[in-house]
């Protein structure tokens, strides 16, 4: 396994595409059996209106796709501020790999079973954890 | 340096999103004027509210300026990745130009004419171009 604390970023940024391909894989055939043609559709549509019409489980998978482009756009700063200023320890790997463990479960969770409080605890655990490497960035860039 | 090449698109994307910020605003405070919206008195509201009273046409700019805040955030982080572990040069550049001509295209489709479906082709392979990027950077960092 790679020393670099960029790794756990370049694996998060390549799942994040993995839901984008789970998004698309199953909202085009919702679409289809929902009769809705996109050649047809009015201009202007955008994913966030087809809630309500495409099954829920559906929509499930692009919450968890515009989840990822939330919080996880801080724990990529993050990663950066600790890689740029002598901050890669393994501490902050243990961390980072941790995060993003948790981050791809939670997405497994969301997209599927999607039940509140289980995804709910997987948030916080992997917020506790970019909590901890966001207090080590600013130690190790003010340090 | 070379394998700083990436930064360039990164620093062009960037100053995009702030361009699609000034035509958002550029055509968000004639139509609210238009409608007859009194900002000095509103409290609480964002921009998804205009949904309701603006004409769609203004809103596809804010649409689109949001959607510039999502996926490229990975593209950023990615790409100074890249240019930090000393793979940010040749291919990995022109693929990044890539993403971001694309973004740009798909930016003026998206605030224009914004068909649906021409919209999500080009969103389709910028997504493809980060894809490889991705793929890179994995290869990179994570098997090496």
């Amino acid at each position: 396994m790679s020393g670099s604390l960029l790794a756990p970023g370049a694996v998060l940024a390549l799942w994040t595409l993995i839901m984008f391909g789970w998004v698309a894989a199953t909202r085009f055939p919702a679409l289809a059996k929902a009769g809705i043609d996109l050649k047809k559709a009015p201009p202007g549509g955008r994913g966030a209106d087809l809630e309500g019409l495409l099954p829920r489980e559906t929509n499930w998978k692009s919450h968890n796709y515009t989840h990822l482009l939330e919080q996880p756009t801080i724990f990529y700063a993050v990663i950066v501020f600790l890689h740029l200023s002598g901050g890669n320890t393994e501490l902050t790997r243990s961390l980072a790999w941790a995060y993003v463990a948790l981050r791809i479960v939670h997405s497994v969770w969301q997209a599927t079973v999607n039940r509140i409080p289980v995804r709910f605890a997987l948030f916080l655990l992997s917020t506790l954890c970019l909590l901890a490497l966001s207090v080590l960035a600013v130690i190790a860039t003010l340090g | 340096m070379e394998t700083n090449a990436i930064l360039g698109p990164v620093a062009t994307l960037a100053l995009w999103s702030m361009v699609m910020w000034l035509w958002m605003y550029a055509t968000r405070i004639p139509a609210m004027q238009r409608a007859k919206i009194d900002a000095k008195n509103l409290v609480g509201t964002t921009g998804r509210g205009l949904d309701d009273v603006l004409p769609a046409e203004v809103q596809w700019k804010a649409h689109n300026y949001n959607h510039l805040m999502e996926q490229p955030t990975v593209f950023y982080a990615v790409a100074l990745a890249l240019a930090i572990g000393g793979m940010g040069g040749g291919l990995n550049a022109q693929i990044a130009w890539a993403y971001v001509g694309l973004r740009i295209l798909h930016s003026i489709i998206q605030a224009t004419v914004n068909r649906v479906m021409w919209r999500f082709g080009i969103f389709a392979l910028a997504s493809l171009a980060l894809i490889a990027l991705c793929l890179h950077a994995f290869i990179g960092f994570v098997l090496h």
